[in-house]
């Protein structure tokens, strides 16, 4: 069982990772790329590291300075980056794989816990879900931002973005899977829960260089490739759970 | 033994094979997710810089 599910997640998180990796190349990463010229502009300050505070990049992740200033560091020379063009698109693809076979792998187990056996209909209805808690609840308080818009520290929004998803995705399953009155008004608690207690204030409308237009169009194109990277991971887990489990039935009965 | 404690037995090593299996997934999941998503050591960050912003992880 666990070969059948590792191999039907890993299929799965190839095959939507293939698709959503096309769609950032065509749709996303031209925004980035544009966005990281404006960026650029006001961030000279930042390329260079300020003598009194040299290890400051050692103890703090990697871009908590630039929240003032809308800086960046992508200039910083010591700082290991892929190169611009055909290597920075394959790193993409990579973490996209990697990525979406941690989210097969969660579905997989997600359907596991919740006793469904995983076909494209059930497969589906799983990745969407997933879409719902993982993409579009956190999107809700953080919306999808191009590079230079990020304003609260990091620590906070990655807190409450995990926060949304595990309250989300608990509260989907109070009405989604329990489905009494009282379950679904606590999982109805818990989704809007996340919202009111409020995200941290993330985007830098003032000192932003960003045109608008650019990041409501990236804002857009980032939940419509996550839904179709779930809604693959979904429907290609259930298939290949099926097509692993006919080959697996086929060689015990040769 | 009886057909019914084969069944028996038969059940319960499919639940534990089950229950490893899930734990198995959820830890490898998880641990996928953070290194692609969250990691905040500088060169996985840069790696996967478009992904995270293309997939709305909290990034910067």
């Amino acid at each position: 069982m666990i070969t059948r599910l590792l191999s039907a997640a890993l299929v799965a998180g190839f095959l939507a990772s293939v698709v959503a990796t096309g769609l950032q190349l065509a749709l996303t990463s031209p925004l980035i790329l544009q966005a990281e010229t404006y960026e650029g502009e006001g961030a000279h300050a930042a390329l260079a590291p300020s003598p009194d505070a040299p290890f400051a990049s050692l103890i703090v992740p990697a871009h908590a300075h630039s929240h003032g200033d809308g800086g960046h560091d992508h200039g910083k020379p010591d700082e290991w980056q892929p190169a611009p063009g055909l290597q920075r698109m394959a790193f993409t693809g990579l973490a996209t794989l990697v990525g979406g076979v941690g989210y097969a792998l969660l579905l997989a187990a997600v359907m596991l816990a919740l006793r469904r056996e995983p076909t494209p209909q059930s497969g589906l209805v799983v990745g969407v879900a997933g879409f719902l808690a993982v993409a579009l609840a956190p999107a809700i308080g953080l919306p999808p931002e191009l590079p230079g818009m990020g304003a609260a520290p990091l620590v906070l929004r990655q807190s409450w973005w995990l926060m949304t998803v595990i309250a989300t995705g608990l509260g989907l399953y109070l009405i989604a899977v329990r489905r009494v009155p009282l379950t679904i008004l606590g999982g109805l608690v818990l989704i809007v829960a996340p919202h009111l207690a409020g995200a941290p204030q993330s985007i830098d409308t003032v000192s932003s260089q960003v045109p608008p237009a650019a990041a409501a169009q990236f804002a857009a194109r980032s939940l419509a490739i996550g839904f179709v990277f779930w809604a693959v991971i979904g429907l290609a887990y259930g298939w290949a759970w099926g097509l692993f489990g006919r080959t697996a039935g086929a060689r015990a009965h040769a | 033994m009886t057909t019914a404690t084969l069944q028996t037995q038969a059940a319960t090593a499919r639940s534990a094979e089950g229950a490893r299996a899930l734990i198995v997934a959820a830890f490898l999941g998880l641990g996928l997710v953070f290194v692609a998503g969250f990691a905040p050591a500088t060169v996985l960050h840069n790696a996967a810089h478009d992904f995270r912003h293309a997939q709305n992880f909290p990034c910067h």
